[in-house]
Order: C-alpha cells, then sequence, then structure tokens
C-alpha cells in the first residue's frame, strides 16, 4: 500500500505569499493522479512539498500511512523525474540510473539487473554507454525516468515531464508513461499545465486555481460535472464558451442574454433547480461540441451567426463568431463552401446548457 | 583579407617581442661567463655550455628549493581549490540568514591590497607560532574571494534541479558536492587551480618575509639571494630563471585546455 494523503497543506512563502491553501486530497494505492490547473496554481509546489524539496507551512502529508512532513526527501521513498529532465551531465545514461542505487549501496550485481531491466522496458539498452548530452529530448526523458525506476519507490512524481518535448514525441511519451502505469502498478502523482495530457492520462484529476484545489474526480465526471465555471473552462479543448445574462419569469422561465441576443427556456427539469436563481444573474456554458449545424433537438434554440475565423481539421471543423461581442467558438462537422464572413444558423441545444453563479462561479446544475 | 594580415602581422610582431627577452633567458644561461653582457645581445650560445647550471646547482640547495616550491605550491593549491569551492558552492546554492551581506563584506575585501594586511598577517603568524614553516605560507593560500567569487558565478549556472535530483537519488550534502558539484565545475577548478599554482609558486615577498632559513626557502627567494651575491654573473641568473619558469610553463601547457573553457564558461547565461 503507497498511498499519499494530503491534509489542510499549506504553503506560505517568507512575503506573506501564500501559493497553495488548505490542499485536502488522497491519492490511492496505484492510481494515477494529475495534478493541473494554470502556471501559477501550485500544482509544482505541492508536488514538491509532496517530495520533501519545499517545507510545508502547515498541514500534514502522509506516504503509506506515515506523516512524512520532517522526512527528507531520500526517506520518503519515493523518486521525481523532473521537467528539463536533470540528467547528471559527466555520467553516462547507466551511471545516471545506478546513482541512487548505489548511494543506497545496493550490491553491484544488483544494480546491474535493475538498471538493465529498467533499460530493456525503456527500450533504452543500446545507449547505456552514451553521455546524456548525445541523447534526443525523448531518450533523455526516458532516462530520467529510467533513474525513478530503478529505484522501486513508493510513489513516482513527475513534474511537467512532457512540456519540453515537441507536440508528436509528447503523445507517444504519454501512453508509454501510462502504459509504464499499468506495468509497474505504482502510485503516480503527475504534474502538467496541459489539460488533454490530464484527461487522457490521470486516473484521477485534482484541479487547481490560485493555490486552492477546485475539483478532484475522475476525467469524465471533471468534463460532464465541473464544479466550477473554472473547471468547466478549463477541462475540455476547445474551452466552454460562456455567456452571462439573467433568469426571469415571464410566461415561462427564460435565460436572456445581456443584450437579448440569445434567449431561450428551460426544461421542466430545470426549471425545479432554477426557481431561487429568478432575477439573478447568471452565466450559460455551451461546450463547442455542444453547438451543431444540425437541428438534433425539437427544442433547440437556433443562433445565426457570422462566421470570424474557420479552422478545417479535417474530420471537423472549428468556427470562431461572436455572440454580443463575446468569441464563441464551435466544433462542426466539415462545412464545404461556407467562407469567413459568411452567415450560418446554429442549434443550441438547452438540456446541454450549463450554469454558473455569476458572483461564486459554482455550478448551478448540469442536465445530464 | 588585407584587415587578416595586418592583423596577423602585428600578431606576430608582439608575439616575437614577448618572446624575445624569454629566449635571450634560454640562450643567455647556456653561455660562459661575460658572454651575454654584449652589445647588440646575442641570443644563440657559442660556445653552448652546462657550465652555469653546474655552479648553480653546486652554490645553491636547488633540489631542496624546488621541493619547497613544489610542495607549498601543490597542498596550497589542493587546499585552496576545496575551501573556494565549498564557500562558492555555498554561496551560489544554499539559502542561510545573512548569506547576502557576507558575501558582500567578502567581495569589499577585494579592494584591500595585499601589501597593507602583510604586517598584520606576518604578526598573527607569528603569535601562532608558525613563521619559517610551511604553515606561514598555506595559510594565506587557503581561500580567498577572488577564488570563491568565480566558483559561485559557476555554480549559479548549474540547474537547482541537478542538485534535487540527487537529493532524491539520496545523496546528502557532501555527496552532492563531491559527486555532482565537482565534476560538473573541473573547469573552472581547473582554471583556479593554475592561478592558485603560479601565483603561489611565483610568489616573492611573502616567503621572502615569512620564511627565514635557507632551508625553507621556495625558488624565487633562492634565486634573489643568488642575485644579490652574483649581480655580474647574469648566465648564472638566468639558468636559475630557467629552472624556475620550466614547472609552470609545463602545468599551464598541460591544463591550458580547461583553462581557456573556464574562462569562457560562466560569462554566459544558460
Amino acid at each position: 500500500m503507497s498511498e499519499v494523503i494530503l491534509k489542510n497543506v499549506c504553503k506560505i512563502y517568507d512575503g506573506g505569499n501564500k501559493v497553495v491553501t488548505d490542499a485536502n486530497f488522497k491519492v490511492e494505492d496505484k492510481e494515477f493522479v494529475v495534478l493541473v490547473g494554470p502556471s501559477g496554481c501550485g500544482k509544482t509546489t505541492t508536488l514538491r512539498m509532496i517530495a520533501g524539496l519545499e517545507e510545508i507551512s502547515s498541514g500534514e502529508i502522509f506516504i503509506d500511512g506515515k506523516l512524512v512532513n520532517n522526512l527528507p526527501p531520500k526517506d520518503r521513498d519515493i523518486a521525481m523525474v523532473f521537467q528539463n529532465y536533470a540528467l547528471y551531465p559527466h555520467m553516462s545514461v547507466y551511471e545516471n540510473m545506478a546513482f541512487g542505487l548505489k548511494l543506497k549501496k545496493v550490491d553491484k550485481k544488483e544494480i546491474d539487473v535493475r538498471v538493465k531491466e529498467a533499460a530493456k522496458i525503456l527500450s533504452l539498452e543500446e545507449y547505456l554507454n552514451r553521455k546524456p548530452k548525445a541523447l534526443s529530448g525523448g531518450q533523455r526523458q526516458r532516462v530520467a525516468v529510467g533513474r525513478a525506476i530503478v529505484r522501486k519507490p513508493k510513489v513516482f512524481l513527475f513534474d511537467e515531464p512532457l512540456s519540453n518535448l515537441d507536440a508528436k514525441l509528447r503523445v507517444q511519451m504519454r501512453t508509454e508513461i501510462s502504459k509504464l502505469h499499468k506495468q509497474l502498478g505504482a502510485t503516480m502523482i503527475y504534474v502538467t499545465h496541459d489539460q488533454t495530457e490530464a484527461m487522457t492520462m490521470g486516473d484521477r484529476i485534482v484541479i487547481m486555481k490560485d493555490g486552492i484545489v477546485n475539483q478532484v474526480d475522475t476525467p469524465l465526471n471533471l468534463y460532464n460535472k465541473p464544479v466550477n465555471q473554472f473547471v468547466a473552462g478549463f477541462i475540455g479543448s476547445p474551452a466552454m464558451n460562456f455567456l452571462s445574462g439573467t433568469i426571469s419569469e415571464k410566461s415561462d422561465l427564460t435565460f436572456t442574454s445581456d443584450k437579448s441576443e440569445l434567449t431561450f427556456n428551460f426544461s421542466s427539469e430545470q426549471k425545479s433547480y432554477l426557481k431561487e436563481y429568478i432575477g439573478q444573474e447568471v452565466v450559460i456554458g455551451i461546450r463547442p461540441e455542444d453547438l451543431s449545424i444540425e437541428k438534433t433537438n425539437i427544442k433547440s434554440i437556433e443562433q445565426e451567426c457570422v462566421l470570424d475565423v474557420i479552422e478545417p481539421m479535417g474530420n471537423e471543423t472549428f468556427i470562431y463568431f461572436e455572440i454580443e461581442k463575446v468569441q464563441f467558438i464551435a466544433r462542426v462537422k466539415p462545412l464545404g463552401d461556407i467562407k469567413v464572413g459568411g452567415k450560418i444558423k446554429l442549434y443550441i441545444d438547452p438540456e446541454k446548457i450549463y450554469l454558473f453563479d455569476k458572483k461564486t462561479g459554482n455550478h448551478l446544475f448540469k442536465n445530464s | 583579407m588585407i584587415k587578416k594580415y595586418l592583423l596577423y602581422a602585428f600578431l606576430s610582431v608582439t608575439s616575437v617581442i614577448t618572446l624575445i627577452p624569454f629566449i635571450w633567458m634560454l640562450g643567455a644561461s647556456f653561455m660562459f661567463d661575460g658572454k651575454a653582457s654584449v652589445f647588440p645581445p646575442i641570443f644563440l650560445p657559442d660556445p653552448f655550455t652546462f657550465t652555469q647550471y653546474q655552479i648553480l646547482f653546486e652554490r645553491l640547495n636547488v633540489w631542496r628549493n624546488f621541493f619547497n616550491s613544489l610542495i607549498l605550491s601543490s597542498m596550497v593549491t589542493v587546499l585552496y581549490i576545496t575551501f573556494t569551492s565549498m564557500a562558492g558552492y555555498a554561496f551560489a546554492k544554499y539559502r542561510f540568514r545573512g548569506k547576502k551581506f557576507l558575501f558582500n563584506l567578502l567581495l569589499s575585501s577585494m579592494i584591500i591590497p595585499s601589501q597593507v594586511t602583510m604586517l598584520p598577517l606576518f604578526l598573527l603568524l607569528k603569535s601562532m607560532g608558525f613563521i619559517n614553516t610551511y604553515m606561514a605560507i598555506i595559510i594565506p593560500g587557503l581561500a580567498n574571494i577572488f577564488g570563491i567569487f568565480l566558483i559561485r558565478q559557476y555554480c549559479i549556472s548549474i540547474p537547482d534541479s541537478l542538485i534535487e535530483a540527487a537529493r532524491m537519488d539520496g545523496a546528502t550534502d557532501f555527496q552532492i558536492y563531491r559527486k555532482v558539484i565537482l565534476p560538473l565545475a573541473v573547469p573552472i577548478l581547473v582554471t583556479l587551480a593554475i592561478f592558485s599554482f603560479l601565483g603561489t609558486w611565483n610568489d616573492f615577498l611573502w616567503p621572502l618575509i615569512a620564511l627565514t632559513d635557507d632551508s625553507m626557502y621556495t625558488l624565487p627567494v633562492a634565486l634573489a639571494n643568488l642575485m644579490l651575491e652574483h649581480t655580474k654573473d647574469p648566465e648564472l641568473m638566468m639558468a636559475g630563471s630557467v629552472v624556475t619558469v620550466i614547472p609552470v610553463i609545463i602545468v599551464f601547457l598541460a591544463l591550458q585546455k580547461y583553462y581557456i573553457k573556464g574562462i569562457m564558461m560562466g560569462s554566459v547565461k544558460e
């Protein structure tokens, strides 16, 4: 069992700058958890606190049931893969991987077995005698992973390990790390700012913003049931469209956007949630994939828009347009002949709309 | 193109001018008495002789002085590199109270000329009972801010993550210094080692003050004594100079490759 538990973990720097506030979450044994958020959200600091590279201002961190607040990194039985690989430039690949074991005074034969085993898993066997500078970015990153594997730690920590790689290699390494997780059956905590990486790799995702953990959930739950506007906007690519307006009760319960360009009525189920918000300002969220050029639901509202940008991706097309001077993006089927400046009718399914409290940003309900 | 030729011509002329005294020294050391003091100076010994070297080794305890110089320069260099590298690394990578103040204080000491500190240093070492011992040369050479500063600048360019990776790998602070920092700092260490070795080897004034016994003299001091006794023997003096200069030339040539690298490195932040 190598679970990691964070209880009310805070990090306050000397100048009183609070970078992590009351982080609470649990990483189960053998789980792959991804910490994600925009830069400066405290995700790396959180990881470094788990690693022991950063002191904890308050709160408790448990690894494998043991309180590790005051333990130095080497006694926490963890391994970390750094963003810039952090390979020792003067050592060969073999020595890089063996370094930790040598320090632990592990038997030479055992070191050899473990290094070669890791090299095999990571397809690094041919490169064992090379120096890091003679390797490509992807190979260096694999050596960094290998250095972690050979130590057989309880927990693996990854600090944005793929952000220095090019797009293609990143996708490849992503699957390799996911495979490795299954192969090793190890607990892994992975930090990234890339929501695609988070969605594709994590068993669960911890979303952070301004040092606060916003939501801890599975990728699909984050997508379908975001707790607030931030999570809704962060997860999903392209990002969710937002438009603010008011809920009013005329003949029916109605949403009217600020400049009345968009109005629609709610379904009976939605109404039951929304009564207390009558007269209040809300923000609606529409995922780009929920805007379609075909009417799929009879309740769908029709909205005519002028195309600002068209991005054909082959199998689908991203189109950009404005509603009330707010940039919207829709993900639709290939369009054919329509050009920039042309008009198109889009259909919004009111049942697929997300609603957020304008003041708090909290999600009001999700009709799924 | 013409510019290039002019540059090369200029460089050749200046190198010849620089080398002339050196060549003359070498030539004169192989001449008989009185042959070198002529005008215009002659550079090739005719006839060629080893007499001056014979006299030198007979009159002076050259081996003893050579040994003194060698042992002192080597020991000072090893200790100097050890202390400055530790201090430089600490100033670059550790966070501790008063670090900035301490470093600036040390830096400001650079403006004090060494001649000013000679008397207090002499009195201090005298009170410690180290005058006329190797310690009198070694102790003042243990560390200086110049070396600490150079190593600090170099260490700053080493990424923190490398140190953190070593820490995660289970290395102690000393192991990080010994197995990660030192190997990476080789170019700057070699550069400093050359400075230190040459500095100690060539130093004249301080050994003259601190060492009083013939048997403790370093080569430059012994040579200076010879000069007083034999002012009219330039050939003998030149033989002594050659003996003094050759080891440092060997050291410099052997380490030159690293030395250039060391001077270049750290100038650009990577």
